[in-house]
């Protein structure tokens, strides 16, 4: 009888140790600048997590496994991309500099290149890598046979199984660079790729749908099946976004039968779980947000309005006893505050915005699976990313909410 | 919500004569619940293009598991099975070829789709287990619940807990096209066995009974992948 492990048999790893092979070990001291510190930490992922267009979410460096740092856990690759492109559009808009928006053009090539690589027009990639064979950590994280050979791009492999999550990020990461950011001939492009990418979902009656034909695990917007309230939201706000975007009528169509036959805009007052607390997550408050950032923002109608601020007056309930120990805390309340007009962000706030930091690189000891089916334990260092601080530091600087000089 | 029962008078006539009497029911095997012969039906038109066409089909008697295969119980069979102590769960993480193994060493086999599905729904039609109404509260939602410990503790038409939840469960059968469904897909063929049921980290859209979802034999993908075994009648 084999070992669980040995579900790990097939992957074949060649270790190559070479010393600081990741570009970038400079990180900022605690007491440095915010501004410093930010652009530090910027500098650390543009250097490190690099990945032709995409940032990485994790790191591991050699030598735990490979010759060059880009090896971790991928499954975010798409949604952290997707936020440093709002982040660099916000950027863009509040300094005016050429090369906020030149690094933004090129995250949002990168996320062309994720729908590029799985070979099917509007299927996002999760991630991609440029490598013929598998990579260890394929077998070792998330879920494994997820990841496929690329044939639109020969060399490549992409990770699939997208969900509605990444929807979330994708719709406003491209928005946002679309609105603030991209010049004529790139908003022409970002709008095409959101109608690709909405508009597959509608053709599929609401639901992300895998190069295969299948609904993804968490793809599910679909009004003639059971769907969580969040995903209601979700919805209204990607094909909100898709209208703004193309001007195409079939979005705004959708979002009224939607509203009109489905009560979407009932179910998504809900958005928030509140009761049991055991089955509130974090990620679930932070996908509402994006989405009441564009459905507030592109809505007119007084009576949707009120019901997406009703929605998100839910979510305030909680967000306003922050303690601010996750970054991504203080966008809730500048944003609640952009988009209602209600003086909330304080003191306590903008503090907590004074000290943020990205990430320390840590040490960890990784199962990495041999050719012969064992698994051998390596230590290597591991960085995770700043990408709450990023967004946050330029939303708040776009918005006023940050001084420039901190 | 819709569903189309599509049990034509034909299939009724049969399901009427197929159904036994209380005198009839033989007694199933400890932990297993009885399932008699007769047509049912299968497949959707409105879930994934791999359910269609929704269409009748009928199975032979058999018993089937009660509930998903334990980590005990794996652990007698395969000693090296890791689980965390007084876990006292279903087995997670076994490949179909472990399974498979398993169920023929305790006399069983794994069920066929068909077989799997009749036991989550019964003849109805029915969307989940319990019925066509979707709660959390009807699955096993994460690994701190127990088998057959939901708060609903809803259990299918024949008995079955945990059919929707819990870990994805391993049938016998290749991942194919049904009869009459002519949208293709790669996948197709004898390349991969078909699981059912959804499990801990899964959305609602994957606890229904028609869901298909595909692995090969080898490897679990790190998916939340058990199993549960029928017996035939002897």
């Amino acid at each position: 009888m084999k070992r669980m492990q040995s579900v790990f048999s097939v992957c074949f790893v060649v270790l190559v140790f070479s010393a600081n092979a990741q570009k970038n070990n400079l990180f900022p001291k605690k007491d440095d600048p915010l501004h410093v510190r930010v652009e530090m930490f910027d500098q650390l992922m543009r250097d490190n997590h690099w990945n032709e267009g995409v940032f990485m979410q994790q790191v591991i460096f050699p030598p735990a496994g490979l010759e060059k740092p880009l090896v971790g856990s991928q499954e975010d690759v798409c949604g952290v991309t997707a936020e440093y492109l709002a982040g660099y559009s916000h950027m863009y808009h509040a300094t005016k500099d050429p090369k906020a928006r030149e690094y933004a053009d090129k995250v949002f090539a990168g996320i062309e290149q994720l729908e590029r690589v799985t070979g099917v027009p509007g299927v996002v990639a999760r991630s991609f890598n440029k490598t013929d064979k598998p990579l260890w950590h394929e077998q070792v994280y998330f879920f494994s046979t997820e990841w496929h050979a690329s044939k639109s791009m020969p060399g490549y492999r992409w990770q699939g199984d997208l969900s509605s999550d990444k929807f979330v990020d994708l719709c406003y990461g491209v928005s946002t660079y679309f609105d603030l950011c991209a010049d004529d001939e790139h908003k022409a492009r970002a709008a095409a790729f959101i109608d690709r990418f909405v508009g597959r979902c509608l053709d599929h009656n609401f639901k992300l749908v895998d190069y295969d034909g299948k609904m993804t695990l968490w793809g599910n917007f679909c009004p003639d099946l059971p769907h969580e309230p969040l995903n209601a939201l979700e919805m209204l706000a990607g094909l909100r976004t898709a209208y703004h975007m193309t001007g195409k009528p079939r979005y705004l169509s959708s979002y009224q039968m939607l509203i009109e036959r489905y009560h979407y805009d009932e179910q998504a007052m809900f958005a928030k779980v509140l009761f049991p607390k055991e089955w509130t997550v974090p990620w679930d408050d932070h996908l509402a947000a994006k989405s009441y950032w564009q459905l507030l923002r592109y809505e007119t109608d007084p009576l949707l309005l009120n019901r997406y601020r009703t929605a998100m007056n839910r979510h305030w309930w909680d967000w306003k006893n922050s303690d601010f120990k996750r970054d991504i805390e203080i966008w809730y309340h500048m944003l609640y505050q952009v988009l209602t007009g209600e003086q909330v962000v304080g003191e306590k706030c903008l503090d907590a915005a004074k000290g943020m930091w990205g990430f320390d690189r840590v040490k960890g000891t990784f199962n990495v699976p041999q050719e012969d089916g064992t698994m051998k334990k390596i230590e290597s260092e591991l960085e995770e990313n700043s990408t709450d601080m990023f967004v946050t530091y330029w939303f708040g600087r776009d918005l006023g909410f940050i001084d420039a000089e901190w | 919500m819709r569903r189309l029962p599509i049990l034509s008078a034909v299939g009724l006539a049969i399901l009427f004569l197929a159904v036994d009497s209380p005198n009839t029911i033989p007694t199933p095997p400890s932990e297993m619940v009885y399932v008699p012969a007769g047509p049912f039906t299968m497949g959707s038109n409105f879930g994934d293009t791999d359910e269609s066409p929704e269409h009748l089909a009928t199975t032979k008697a058999y018993f089937i598991d009660k509930y998903e295969v334990s980590n005990a119980d794996f652990k007698k069979f395969d000693p090296a099975f890791i689980y965390k102590d007084g876990n006292d769960n279903h087995a997670c993480i076994v490949t179909w070829e472990q399974a498979a193994t398993y169920a023929k060493s305790v006399g069983k086999r794994l069920p066929t789709e068909e077989e799997w599905e009749k036991a989550a729904r019964g003849t109805d039609a029915r969307l989940y287990p319990w019925g066509d109404s979707w709660d959390a509260t009807f699955v096993a939602w994460d690994e701190t619940i127990p088998r057959g410990g939901t708060i609903m503790n809803a259990s299918s038409p024949y008995g079955c807990f945990d059919m929707a939840g819990g870990v994805r469960e391993w049938t016998d059968s290749w991942y194919k096209p049904y009869a009459g469904n002519e949208v293709g897909c790669e996948s197709y063929g004898e390349q991969f066995k078909v699981c059912r049921g959804g499990s801990h980290f899964c959305d609602p859209f994957s606890f229904r009974s028609s869901h298909r979802f595909y692995l090969p034999t080898n490897t679990t993908g790190n998916y939340y992948t058990g199993f549960r075994c029928v017996k035939d009648l002897e």
